[in-house]
């Protein structure tokens, strides 16, 4: 019973926590929360079954493929939805916009792809020992990308640009940075984030276009809760949700365990609005 | 010269509702029941759409989720009236009862809206439509979990059929009664203001918590009672009937509409509603193509079927306007003015983290004075007039008026003590009226409660004729009367500063902070604008004027303070800072 | 392009309704039309597919011998998308515009427990093949009929075949949440205990949730012995069978057809998670000894004759939507088109055989399905949308 709440529990929270740092990734690069979070998800799931169990594909080109496709359509997301809203972001036209992306590309899933569920391959061809590759690899997803954008942060160009851009858009403007291209690999790196989540987790989660509403809600948990743009709090976040939910799951029921979670949500919410670890964020004049 | 324009204006509005309920209420005529069950379908979204529409067109909060309202109400209504948990309870009593519960959660769901930004507040309505669902199964002792419950049968005389197509019809015309009602009172344009410029509507002292929950009561009860009728129409409710599909049909339906409308979404939902049965090979994309609308709409054309409907805004404006300030005006605007008070800042300080905003000030502002704020980028002037607009929280010193202290980081407390501003970047409103924008500034005049403007109680509608003449009035002094009724965001820049004036204006205020009002104004318009501010402050208005235009400054104040990397640099007469070797050589220039 | 095709369009709506308002006399060669609401899209639409298949086949048969003396059947469909806000609109057309003789439909539970209200209120007479027992009541549906087995009757033969023939006493009993999935564990798990079974866990879990493993531990950890699932999403039964698969547990799978149909195979990880499952069937439609009975074998070559596809549905649906048609058509051939005259002719059919089953209504009872034609059958074992009688029968 322990043994399914931590392995299940973590692996279903690092899921979530990449989820969360793929909201974060595009926040901190535009201001903008954005609805494909959970779309990017979905899809690294649905297109990595239509890749390996449709096509044939080797898992590894597989993956390479998902990703690539999730960092075009993170772009698309910027360019479609985010660039023509952004001078406008007081009225917050992006919710709009990214909410009608994410639903066109959902309903397009649901139609080409069908409205149930699908298995998805196993990808590493090893017998499973004590811990199952539907457990460990989401887990290993989610190091890999805190490691990654970490490096990218600290030992790169690139990435202190980013950084900067986060901190004060105009003030790094104003040092001539590209902010529009910048922008732009934000969202392409978001894309490969929300898709790799995806793709590691669908043996867990299998490859469904409902995916989509289930990974916006639970990814967003974390980032709300552990404060936006702090991808530390969305990894902490997205750990202990997996396995509250999972622990509350085997002990009274999913129902039980959805309606903790959103109870838990609100309540946080109400009580400290900027989240448990976030900044008061400053004034709008 | 009003008259005729506002009845001819009534007229335009009131003849599309007119057709529709004429079409309304010659549909039994035909005796179709399948378009019968269509109107009543539309009917009934459309009780919930017109609360929601004052939520999302409005006040511009993305509720994503409403349908756990058309939920509530449905089963509230349903079991009552079933009789299976309680007495069997009377319909139409039971149907009030929805209302009510619908209401409550309206309020519990709005609850983290009134303090969180906007997309936790989407996300927190999609969490609730996915767990009411969830519980309506769980809880099968009253809901009957997942093979449902029977729905209200209404007594006489709204029976099955063509009684209830009435019912529906009659509810449906008084929620747009109210919901136009509350949305052409002073509180719709207050949500507007929310919605576009929430920083002017503080400024005019807008208290957003207390209206939206307000707000969010109505679009509760209005979508409990829309649910008591859609489980009576269903005949039969399960929880698979309230599905995520509904609720971005009634949000899509409101956006597609056009915000801040009332025609425009009641337009969206019947379409919506009625598109689906005559176009069944679509059915299957309906979503893909909603959203699609949905992203159209947001991209290129952000007014709805509203904007397409607005013919007088497509008139050309005339070329080569002039703004002829009228300052003979004024000392009817700002009404009998009080005795001239004063607002004393006494060693302010402000920081941020490391940085000294603000290092320690002292600005007295008088009655009847204009004193002038200058001084280079990042001296701290537009933040000082923060700290007075109530934005920031001094790290040192005081804020006191005449004499009293002036509370911190209050923004919408400020407008009651009469101290109005204006912005370095207009705040506008761009798709309602010159006059609205101006009227949001004399919200806080309004006398009639909520519920009197639902009803357009007598209070309530002199209460619109007051504060409309007054905005008139106000246009008129600024010089803007001629564009009174034009649509704000087709106005030059220059006559955006002049409306942010008669805005502030509206309030009477004491004291007038203007942020960089001649700014992108031409030299002509300056010497218009430096001879209104000079009338107006000698009606007794402290004025306080932040500006780069040395000229203007000198012209017109007859104190000025000079601010440098967040201290006084020097302060006196113009004439004394003229002469001020310091500020010439620093930032004068000369 | 025929009439059923315009008249899903906006234009041919405005006719109709032209032609409603004109009330014509009836000729004797106008067509009979037939209100039909299967789900064709959505989640729950395999079951339509399959039906609508034998309906259409019917339908063209009757046509082509005659039609019903002389009048050919119309028969309308209108998808209700597994939406019962759906099937609200579409018995409004179909009753009331549409003026339709008789409503065949919806056929699922959720759409028909909104449906028959509305149907029994507009007077028009009513066959469906839904389970739920609640939907059969001679007082408040007087004109409504079911042509297949109620949830207990289906729920009887699984149960007799776990406590009876396989003896086993611990059983977890599981659904998902929908109106048919709870509906059954509703009215099995009492049943089970009066047979002197034990239910060990009884629980209703929602289709999407896509990790089924903390259920079935607490399933193993009650000390079950058998799973009995009842559900018609196959996503949810296959997810169920690879968990079991998944954590080793042999114990057998009694439960709901879709347990056995093409989609639910589709979903498996492994073919074997398909064996020890049987699902429910019905005698008409099973292999005895590889042999189908006489009238589903000449069914079948039928089918097979008019290329009608069996990979993706089951025997009995296909049947069920056929046998339907043909007792619709021999009601209204016997006793005409007025209501109260097909309503009495149906209380007097008397053990009617099927190709599907068997069927007797009277005045006091529309339920008309024999339990001894209730059967469980080997899901491993199909073979043109039919199985194998599970051993013991």
């Amino acid at each position: 019973m322990l043994e399914s709440i931590v392995s299940y529990g973590l692996a279903i929270g690092a899921v979530y926590a990449l989820i969360g740092i793929t909201y974060n990734v595009m926040y901190s690069a535009s201001r903008v929360f954005s609805f494909t979070a959970g779309m990017l998800g979905m899809l690294g799931g649905v297109l990595g079954a239509v890749f390996i169990s449709r096509l044939g594909l080797n898992a590894a080109v597989a993956l390479v493929l998902v990703l690539a496709c999730g960092a075009v359509i993170g772009m698309v997301t910027e360019v479609l939805t985010v660039r023509p809203v952004l001078k406008s972001i007081e009225q917050h036209l992006y919710v709009l916009s990214t909410l009608a992306f994410a639903l066109m590309v959902q309903q397009v899933t649901a139609i080409e792809f069908g409205t149930e569920a699908q298995p998805f391959p196993v990808l590493v061809p090893i017998e499973s020992g004590w811990l199952d590759q539907k457990f460990w690899l989401p887990l290993l997803a989610c190091a890999v990308t805190i490691v990654g954008l970490e490096l990218l942060y600290r030992r790169t160009l690139i990435g202190r640009a980013f950084l900067a851009i986060a901190e004060d858009s105009y003030a790094a403007r104003a040092l001539g940075l590209p902010e529009t291209r910048l922008r732009l690999a934000c969202y392409a790196i978001a894309g490969v984030i929300g898709a790799l989540a995806g793709f590691t987790g669908a043996q867990m989660l299998l490859a469904y276009f409902g995916n989509q509403a289930i990974l916006n809600f639970y990814g967003f948990v974390p980032v709300a809760l552990g404060g936006m743009g702090s991808n530390r709090g969305a990894v902490v976040g997205g750990l202990a949700l997996g396995l509250f939910q999972q622990a509350a799951a085997v002990m009274f029921g999913g129902l039980h365990a959805a309606i903790a979670v959103f109870v838990v949500f609100i309540v946080v919410l109400l009580l400290r609005p900027e989240g448990l670890a976030g900044a008061v964020s400053g004034r709008r004049v | 010269m009003s008259g005729v324009a506002s009845s001819q204006r009534k007229l335009m509005t009131s003849l599309p509702w007119l057709a529709l309920g004429l079409v309304a209420l010659l549909l039994p005529l035909f005796d179709d029941a399948y378009v019968g069950v269509i109107a009543q379908r539309a009917f009934i979204y459309w009780i919930l759409s017109a609360g929601l529409n004052l939520l999302v067109g409005f006040a511009g909060q993305i509720a994503i989720g409403w349908v756990p309202m058309l939920t509530l109400g449905a089963y509230t209504t349903a079991v009552l009236t079933a009789g299976t948990v309680t007495e069997e309870w009377n319909a139409y009593l039971a149907l009030a009862a929805g209302g009510v519960v619908g209401a409550v959660f309206g309020v519990i769901i709005g609850l983290p809206a009134l303090r969180l930004r906007t997309f936790y507040f989407a996300m927190t309505t999609l969490g609730f439509t996915t767990i009411t669902t969830q519980v309506a199964l769980a809880w099968k002792s009253v809901t009957g979990g997942g093979v449902g419950t029977p729905g209200p049968v209404f007594p006489w005389p709204f029976e099955p059929g063509w009684g209830f197509y009435y019912l529906c019809l009659l509810l449906a015309a008084v929620a747009t009664w109210m919901t136009a009602n509350v949305g052409a009172s002073r509180f719709g344009r207050a949500l507007i203001a929310l919605r576009d410029a929430e920083v002017a509507a503080e400024a005019s002292g807008i208290a957003k918590p207390r209206l939206l929950v307000l707000i969010f009561l109505l679009a509760g009860a209005l979508g409990g009672v829309a649910g008591g009728l859609f489980a009576s129409l269903q005949s039969y409710i399960t929880p698979d009937a309230f599905s995520f599909e509904m609720s971005v049909l009634f949000f899509i339906a409101i956006l597609i509409g056009g915000r801040g409308s009332i025609l425009g979404p009641a337009l969206g939902t019947i379409i919506l509603t009625a598109l689906p049965e005559f176009a069944a090979p679509l059915v299957q994309w309906s979503t893909f193509l909603y959203a699609a609308l949905l992203l159209l709409i947001v991209l290129i054309i952000p007014g709805g079927i509203a904007a397409l409907l607005d013919f007088s805004n497509r008139r050309p404006l005339p070329q080569h306007r002039e703004i002829l300030p009228q300052p003979s005006l004024l000392r009817a605007v700002l009404g009998r003015q009080q005795a001239p008070q004063q607002l004393d800042l006494r060693g302010i300080e402000l920081h941020f983290g490391g940085v000294r905003a603000i290092d320690g000030i002292d600005v007295s502002i008088k009655g009847g004075e204009v004193h002038g704020l200058i001084g280079p980028n990042g001296s701290g002037k537009t933040t000082t007039l923060n700290v007075i607009s109530g934005y920031y929280r001094p790290t040192a010193g005081t804020l006191s008026l005449d004499g009293g202290a002036l509370a911190a980081e209050a923004p919408p407390l400020r407008a009651a003590h009469r101290i109005a501003r204006t912005f370095q970047t207009p705040r506008l409103i761009g798709d309602v009226s010159v006059l609205e924008n101006v009227m949001i500034g004399g919200t806080l005049d309004g006398r009639a409660s909520f519920v009197e403007s639902l009803l357009t109680l007598p209070r309530h509608r002199a209460d619109e004729v007051t504060l409309r003449a007054a905005g008139l009035q106000a246009l008129a002094a600024v010089g803007l009367d001629a564009l009174a009724e034009v649509r704000a965001d087709r106005l030059q820049h220059s006559e955006l500063r002049f409306m942010e004036i008669a805005r502030a204006l509206m309030l009477r205020p004491a004291f007038l902070l203007l942020d960089e009002p001649a700014a992108g104004l031409s030299a002509e318009e300056i010497r218009r604008l430096g001879a209104l501010i000079k009338a107006i402050s000698r009606e007794g208005v402290a004025v306080l004027l932040v500006e780069h235009h040395a000229d203007l400054i000198f012209d017109i104040c007859d104190h000025v303070t000079v601010l440098n990397l967040g201290k006084v640099l020097a302060a006196g007469t113009p004439a004394e800072i003229r002469s001020h070797r310091e500020v010439v050589s620093a930032y004068l220039g000369a | 392009m025929n009439r059923r095709q315009i008249l899903a369009g906006s234009a041919a709506g405005i006719a109709a309704m032209a032609t409603g308002l004109a009330a014509p006399a009836l000729a004797q060669s106008e067509p009979i039309k037939i209100g039909y609401l299967p789900a064709l899209t959505g989640p729950s639409s395999s079951t339509g597919i399959g039906m609508t298949r034998g309906t259409e086949l019917a339908v063209a048969a009757i046509n082509s011998s005659g039609g019903i003396n002389g009048r050919p059947i119309e028969l309308i469909i209108r998808d209700t998308q597994s939406d019962p806000t759906k099937a609200v609109n579409a018995v409004a057309e179909l009753t009331q515009r549409q003026r339709a003789s008789l409503i065949w439909g919806p056929l699922n539970s959720g759409e028909a427990l909104a449906a028959t209200p509305l149907v029994a209120r507009n007077g028009v007479p009513m066959v469906h093949p839904c389970w739920v027992d609640e939907l059969i009541d001679v007082k408040k549906y007087p004109m409504s009929f079911r042509n297949a087995p109620t949830n207990t009757q289906v729920g009887g033969g699984a149960n007799h075949y776990v406590v009876d023939v396989l003896k086993l006493k611990k059983v977890a009993v599981i659904s998902d949440t929908t109106g048919y999935g709870t509906a059954s564990v509703n009215t099995y798990v009492p049943m089970l205990r009066a047979k002197g079974a034990e239910v060990v866990y009884s629980n209703h879990v929602d289709a999407a949730n896509p990790d089924l493993r903390p259920e079935l531990m607490r399933m193993r950890a009650a000390g079950a012995e058998v799973i009995m699932p009842w559900s018609v999403n196959a996503g949810f039964l296959s997810r169920i069978l690879n968990t079991r698969g998944a954590m080793g547990w042999d114990v057998p799978v009694v439960g709901q057809t879709t347990l056995g149909s093409g989609q639910t195979r589709a979903l498996l990880e492994k073919p074997e998670f398909w064996n020890r499952v049987y699902s429910n069937n019905f005698r008409n439609c099973c292999y005895a000894n590889g042999q189908l009975p006489a009238s589903a074998a000449e069914f079948v070559t039928r089918l097979k004759g008019a290329r009608v596809e069996f990979n993706d549905t089951l025997l009995w649906w296909v049947a069920n939507g056929w046998d339907a048609m043909f007792i619709i058509a021999e009601a209204l051939k016997a006793a005409g088109t007025k209501a109260q005259d097909v309503v009495n002719h149906f209380q007097r059919v008397n053990r009617r055989p099927g190709v599907f089953g068997t069927i007797s209504w009277t005045a006091d009872q529309h339920n008309g399905f024999l339990d001894s034609e209730v059967v469980m059958c080997e899901v491993n074992s199909l073979r043109d949308g039919a199985f194998n009688l599970a051993p013991g029968y």
